[in-house]
C-alpha cells in the first residue's frame, strides 16, 4: 500500500468566523490533533495545508521558509508534531496579519476554489515526482455555497477525478453546501455536515482519518442524500430543471436562442417546444437535478420529486431527473 | 387460416397477370384448373370463378413429383412456413399429356424455387406476404358486384412480383383511422405485419410483454396508446427481419438414402436437380444433350449416379474408395474431365492478383535482402487434394458471386486504382488523425466563467453591517491561545457520544440495506412490481400526451385527442394511492412491516403526485 498524501483546506474566512459556534482556537486544536494523527499513522504520510481566505488561498504547510528556524522544543511534545503545529498556526497568524481590513474582507468570498485548485496542483506535482502516493483532499468549510463558483468547482471535481483524488468534505457549521456534496460524491469521498460541532475531532477521526484504500473494508460515515442540482451559467442560480446546450453542455435556466458560451444557434421550433414543455407551476420544493457534464451514475436521493423526463431529442437537453423512477422497488 | 381466407377474397385484383401455363388438375379430389401466372400459382375449382388456392411465387419452397409411370401424375408444392403445401393431380386424359403438362410446371416451378433460394430476401418477404392481405382489399371500397365483374383473368402487364405492390396510402390511412386511431404508422408497413412485429417485440422482451398483458389485455389502455412512443422498437424489429439471408454455402452432395442389398437409393427432387445443374454445369450440358433423345430422365440420373462423373463431383475423399465400384459409362465418360490436379488449375483465374495479397510474390520479392523461396506453400504437394481444393475454391467463388449479384467486373474491382504500388498500402486508417482536432470550443466572454462575483454581493447586504477591522481583530485574538487549547483539548462526553452514535447509525443503516434479506413473499413482490410498472406506464403516457412530441415521428393525435388521453391517464394515476394502500394492507396481512412497502413505493407516489399537481395547475390547452 502506498503512503497517503492528505491535503487539507481550511476555510478561514474571518467573516464566517465572527461569533462562530466553535471558537477558532478550539477548532484549530481539533484540526491539529487530527493532522498529527495523520502524520503519526505512517512515517511516510505527507501533508499539505491550505487556507481559504477572502480572495487568497495560501499554502500553510509545508512552509518553505520555516525550515531554517526550528521551533522551540517542548519536552512534552513529539518534535514532528510540535513543528507541524507551530508552522500551521504561525502561518495562519501571518496570513491574517497581511489581510487588509476593508469592505472586501467581508464581502469577498473565501477562495475555496483557489485552495482546492492549489491542492490539486500540489498533488499533481507529487504525482510527477513519485507515483507512490494515494492522494486525497479534505475540505473543512464554514461558508455557504457560492453559486457563482459552480463552474470552477465542477472543473476542480473533474480534475480530481482524472487524478484519482478523493475529495472529502466537512461542513463544520453553517448551511449544507450542494457543491461540496457533489464533489465528495463524484470523487468517492464522504461528506459530513456536523451536528455536534464541539465533537469535531470525533468526526474527523472516524470519518476522515482512514485513507480511501482502507475505506473499502472499513465503512466511514457519509451523507447518503445528495443534492445534485446545478447552477445555471446565465444567472448562476441553482436550478431544478435546466436546459443544456447540446454542443458545449452549458446549463441555462431557460431556453435560449443562442448559447452564450459557444454561440450555437438553436432552431426556433426547438425553443417553442422547450418553452411549451416547461413546468408551468413547479412547486418550490427542494428537488434534484444532476449537473449534466458529470458522467456519473444517477443516484437519485430518496426525497427527490421526479420531474418530467428531459426532451433529449432536440438541440437542447433538459437537465432534470428522470421521470422513470427506476430505482425504487429495489430498495427493500 | 388467414392466408386462404384472404386469398379467396383477392379476386379484387385489378391488374391481371400473364398466364405461363395451365393444366387440368384436381386438388383434394375436386376437379379444377391449375394455372401458373408470372406472379402466382393458382388453382380454380371447376365451375367457380375465383381461384381457391393462390400461392405467390415467392412462397414456393420446394417441389415433389410422383414417380414416372405411377398411376397418378402428382405434383406437390410445399410453401415457406407450410411444409404440407398443396397436392395437385394432373388429370388430362391420356396420361402422357398429363405428364408433359406436369413437366412444364415442374420446370417453371423449379426455376422459381431456385430464384427464391438465391434471392434471399424472399424468405422475409414471403413471411410478411403470408399475413398481408392484398392491399387492394383495403383500398378499393368497390361494391361487390364490381369486384366480381373484373375477376376473370385478363392479361395486363404487371410489375415484378417481388416488389410489394404500391399501396394507395390515402385510403389505407383512412381505413386505419376509422378502426383504431393513432396506431403508429410505419412507412412501408401495414396493420397485419405491424401486429406480427409487435408480437415479436413483446415475445423477445418479457418485461414489456408482462406490462402489455397487465395493461392492454386488461383493457386499461389501448394497443395504440401502448405503442405510442415505442415505435422505435417496431422499427428495429422490422429492420432486423429485413436483413438479407445469403445463399447457403453447402456443396451439393447427394447422400444415398437407403442401402438394400448393395443398392444405393438417391431421392431425386427437382430442387436437387436444380442444385446439381447449378453446381456442375457439365451435368446440365449432358442432360440437355441426352435427354430425352438418347436417355429417358430416369435412365439419365441412374447412370449419372453410377458414373465416374458423379464420383468426381462428390465433395470428399470417399470418392476414391468407391472408385472400383464405378462402371464404365460411354455416355457420361465423354463428359469426364481430367482430374484437376496439375500445378496450374484447369480453369485459370484470369484475374490479376494484387501484389500485396499475392502469396506467391514472396518468391521473387526482395532478392537483395534474401527472401527465400517459399517451400512451405507449394501447391500440389499432395496431388489427390488438389481437385478437392480447387473445387472448394470454385464453389466459394460461385457463392461470392451470387452474393454480389450482377455487378459489372469494372465496378467490382475497386482496389485497382491504376496507381502506383505504394498507394495500395497507404491505408487511410493508418494516417494520423491530426486533421480532426474536434470542434474547438470557442468560449465567449471567458472571464465570466472564472470570476466568482457577479450577483453575490446583493444577498449579503441584508446582513447586519460588520466592522471589518473588528472582525479581523476578533479572529486574530481568537487564534492567540491555540496552544493552551491544544494541551487542554477535551471533547465533551455527551456531544462526543452523540457524534459517535450518529455516525455509527449512518454506517449501520447502509450496512442494513446491504445485508438485509428480501423476505417479502413472491406474490406480494410481484404485485408491488406490477403496481409500479403500471404506474410508470401511465405516467409515461401522461407526459407523452402533455408535452409536445419530439418531432421525430409524426403523431396523428390532435390536441383534443392528446388532452383526452392525458385526462384518461390522470384518472389512472390518481388511483395509484389507493393501489398502494391496498398493497400496504396486504403486507400487513402477510405480517410484513407495511412501512417497507410504503417506502418502496414512495417514489411512485411522489411521481404520481407530481403529475397530478402539474395537471391541476395546467392552463387549459388552447384549441
Amino acid at each position: 500500500m502506498h503512503p497517503d498524501h492528505l491535503a487539507v483546506v481550511l476555510d478561514l474566512s474571518p467573516a464566517h468566523w465572527h461569533r462562530p459556534p466553535l471558537p477558532l482556537d478550539r477548532f484549530l486544536a481539533h484540526i491539529l490533533v487530527f493532522l498529527n494523527a495523520h502524520i503519526a499513522a505512517r512515517p511516510e504520510n505527507t501533508l499539505a495545508v491550505f487556507a481559504a481566505l477572502p480572495g487568497r488561498a495560501p499554502l500553510l504547510y509545508p512552509d518553505p521558509d520555516a525550515a531554517d528556524q526550528p521551533p522551540p522544543a517542548d519536552p512534552n511534545v513529539y518534535p514532528p508534531f510540535r513543528r507541524l503545529d507551530s508552522i500551521v498556526t504561525a502561518r495562519i497568524a501571518h496570513e491574517l496579519d497581511s489581510l487588509t481590513p476593508d469592505e472586501s474582507l467581508l464581502t469577498a468570498p473565501s477562495a475555496l476554489v483557489g485552495a482546492l485548485t492549489k491542492a490539486l496542483c500540489y498533488i499533481n506535482r507529487l504525482n510527477l515526482a513519485t507515483s507512490q502516493v494515494d492522494p486525497r483532499i479534505l475540505v473543512l468549510s464554514v461558508s455557504p455555497d457560492l453559486s457563482t463558483a459552480y463552474i470552477p468547482i465542477m472543473n476542480s471535481i473533474f480534475s480530481a477525478q482524472k487524478l484519482k483524488v478523493t475529495i472529502d468534505a466537512c461542513q463544520v457549521f453553517g448551511p449544507d453546501t450542494v457543491f461540496l456534496q457533489q464533489a465528495a460524491h463524484l470523487t468517492g469521498g464522504s461528506y459530513l455536515h456536523l451536528t455536534e460541532t464541539s465533537a469535531l475531532l470525533q468526526y474527523l477521526i472516524m470519518s476522515f482519518l482512514p485513507p480511501p484504500a482502507i475505506r473499502k473494508v472499513l465503512a466511514v460515515p457519509t451523507q447518503d442524500r445528495i443534492d445534485f442540482r446545478a447552477a445555471c451559467f446565465c444567472h448562476k442560480n441553482i436550478v431544478d430543471i435546466g436546459f443544456v446546450c447540446s454542443v458545449c453542455l452549458s446549463i441555462f435556466c431557460q431556453p435560449v436562442p443562442v448559447c452564450s458560451t459557444c454561440r450555437t444557434k438553436f432552431p426556433i421550433k426547438t425553443l417553442q417546444r422547450l418553452n411549451a414543455s416547461r413546468p408551468l407551476a413547479t412547486p418550490a420544493t427542494p428537488s434534484s437535478a444532476r449537473p449534466s457534464p458529470a458522467a456519473t451514475p444517477a443516484q437519485p436521493s430518496a426525497e427527490t420529486p421526479r420531474h418530467r423526463a428531459p426532451l433529449l431529442t432536440g438541440e437542447f437537453a433538459q437537465n432534470g431527473a428522470s421521470s422513470q423512477p427506476v430505482t425504487n422497488g429495489s430498495k427493500y | 387460416m388467414e392466408v386462404s381466407g384472404r386469398a379467396s377474397q383477392s379476386r379484387g385484383w385489378c391488374v391481371m397477370p400473364t398466364t405461363v401455363c395451365t393444366a387440368k388438375a384436381s386438388c383434394k379430389k375436386l376437379p379444377g384448373l391449375l394455372e401458373l401466372t408470372d406472379t402466382h400459382l393458382q388453382w380454380t375449382q371447376d365451375g367457380k370463378k375465383a381461384p381457391a388456392i393462390r400461392v405467390a411465387h415467392s412462397e414456393a419452397a420446394s417441389l415433389f413429383c410422383s414417380k414416372e409411370g405411377a398411376a397418378q401424375v402428382r405434383l406437390k408444392v410445399s410453401l415457406i412456413g407450410d411444409e404440407n403445401g398443396h397436392n395437385f393431380t394432373f388429370t388430362s386424359s391420356p396420361q402422357p399429356i398429363a405428364v408433359a403438362e406436369r413437366e412444364k410446371f415442374k420446370q417453371e416451378l423449379t426455376a422459381i424455387i431456385g430464384r427464391n433460394r438465391s434471392s434471399a430476401s424472399a424468405v422475409a418477404e414471403a413471411r410478411s406476404k403470408l399475413l398481408v392481405p392484398p392491399p387492394i382489399n383495403v383500398a378499393a371500397n368497390l361494391p361487390v358486384s364490381a369486384v366480381s365483374a373484373v375477376s376473370t383473368p385478363t392479361t395486363v402487364v404487371k410489375p415484378r412480383p417481388t416488389a410489394p405492390p404500391a399501396r394507395p396510402s390515402v385510403s389505407r390511412a383512412a381505413s386505419v383511422v376509422s378502426e383504431r386511431r393513432a396506431t403508429p404508422i410505419i412507412a412501408g408497413d401495414d396493420p397485419t405485419s405491424d401486429f406480427r412485429l409487435r408480437k415479436q417485440v413483446l415475445m423477445s422482451n418479457p418485461e414489456l410483454g408482462a406490462l402489455h398483458r397487465d395493461l392492454v389485455m386488461t383493457g386499461q389502455i389501448t394497443e395504440a396508446e401502448f405503442w405510442d412512443g415505442r415505435e422505435h422498437l417496431i422499427l428495429a424489429q422490422a429492420a432486423a427481419e429485413g436483413q438479407k439471408k445469403g445463399k447457403p454455402g453447402q456443396l451439393v452432395d447427394p447422400r444415398p438414402e437407403a442401402v438394400e442389398g448393395g443398392e444405393i437409393k438417391i431421392r431425386i427432387t427437382p430442387q436437387l436437380v436444380h442444385d446439381i445443374f447449378d453446381e456442375y454445369p457439365v451435368v446440365a450440358r449432358a442432360y440437355s444433350e441426352n435427354v430425352p433423345n438418347k436417355l429417358s430422365e430416369e435412365q439419365f440420373w441412374k447412370r449419372y449416379f453410377q458414373s465416374k462423373l458423379f464420383n468426381v463431383h462428390r465433395a470428399s475423399i470417399r470418392s476414391s474408395a468407391t472408385q472400383h465400384v464405378v462402371k464404365e459409362d460411354p455416355i457420361f465418360d465423354k463428359y469426364l474431365e481430367k482430374d484437376d490436379d496439375e500445378l496450374e488449375p484447369r480453369r485459370p483465374r484470369n484475374e490479376h492478383v494484387e501484389v500485396f495479397v499475392d502469396l506467391a510474390a514472396t518468391l521473387e520479392d526482395h532478392e537483395e535482402t534474401g527472401n527465400e523461396k517459399d517451400v512451405t506453400m507449394q501447391a500440389g504437394r499432395q496431388k489427390a487434394a488438389l481437385p478437392l481444393i480447387r473445387k472448394f475454391n470454385e464453389h466459394s467463388e460461385r457463392l461470392l458471386n451470387s452474393a454480389l449479384g450482377e455487378v459489372s467486373p469494372a465496378k467490382r474491382r475497386r482496389l485497382d486504382h491504376g496507381e502506383d504500388a505504394y498507394s495500395q498500402i497507404d491505408l487511410e486508417d493508418l494516417h494520423d488523425a491530426e486533421a480532426s482536432n474536434g470542434i474547438v470550443l470557442e468560449m465567449q466572454d471567458r472571464q465570466r466563467y472564472f470570476e466568482a462575483r457577479m450577483s453575490s454581493g446583493a444577498g449579503e447586504s441584508s446582513q447586519p453591517k460588520l466592522d471589518p477591522m473588528a472582525v479581523l481583530q476578533e479572529t486574530k485574538a481568537n487564534l492567540q491561545n491555540w496552544e493552551t487549547r491544544l494541551t487542554q483539548l477535551k471533547i465533551d462526553r455527551k456531544s462526543g457520544d452523540n457524534a459517535l452514535l450518529g455516525m455509527t447509525k449512518d454506517v449501520a443503516n447502509r450496512l442494513d440495506g446491504r445485508v438485509k434479506k428480501n423476505d417479502i413473499p413472491d406474490g406480494l413482490l410481484r404485485q408491488m412490481t406490477s403496481c409500479q410498472t403500471a404506474a410508470n406506464e401511465f405516467l409515461r403516457q401522461f407526459w407523452l400526451a402533455t408535452y409536445p412530441s419530439p418531432g421525430e415521428l409524426p403523431t396523428v393525435a390532435t390536441p383534443a385527442q392528446r388532452a383526452a388521453k392525458a385526462a384518461k391517464m390522470i384518472g389512472f394515476i390518481s388511483k395509484t394511492h389507493e393501489k398502494v394502500q391496498a398493497l400496504v394492507q396486504t403486507a400487513q396481512q402477510h405480517g410484513i412491516d407495511p412501512n417497507r412497502v410504503q417506502t418502496a413505493l414512495k417514489p411512485v407516489l411522489q411521481a404520481s403526485d407530481h403529475a397530478l399537481t402539474f395537471y391541476r395547475n395546467k392552463k387549459p390547452p388552447k384549441l
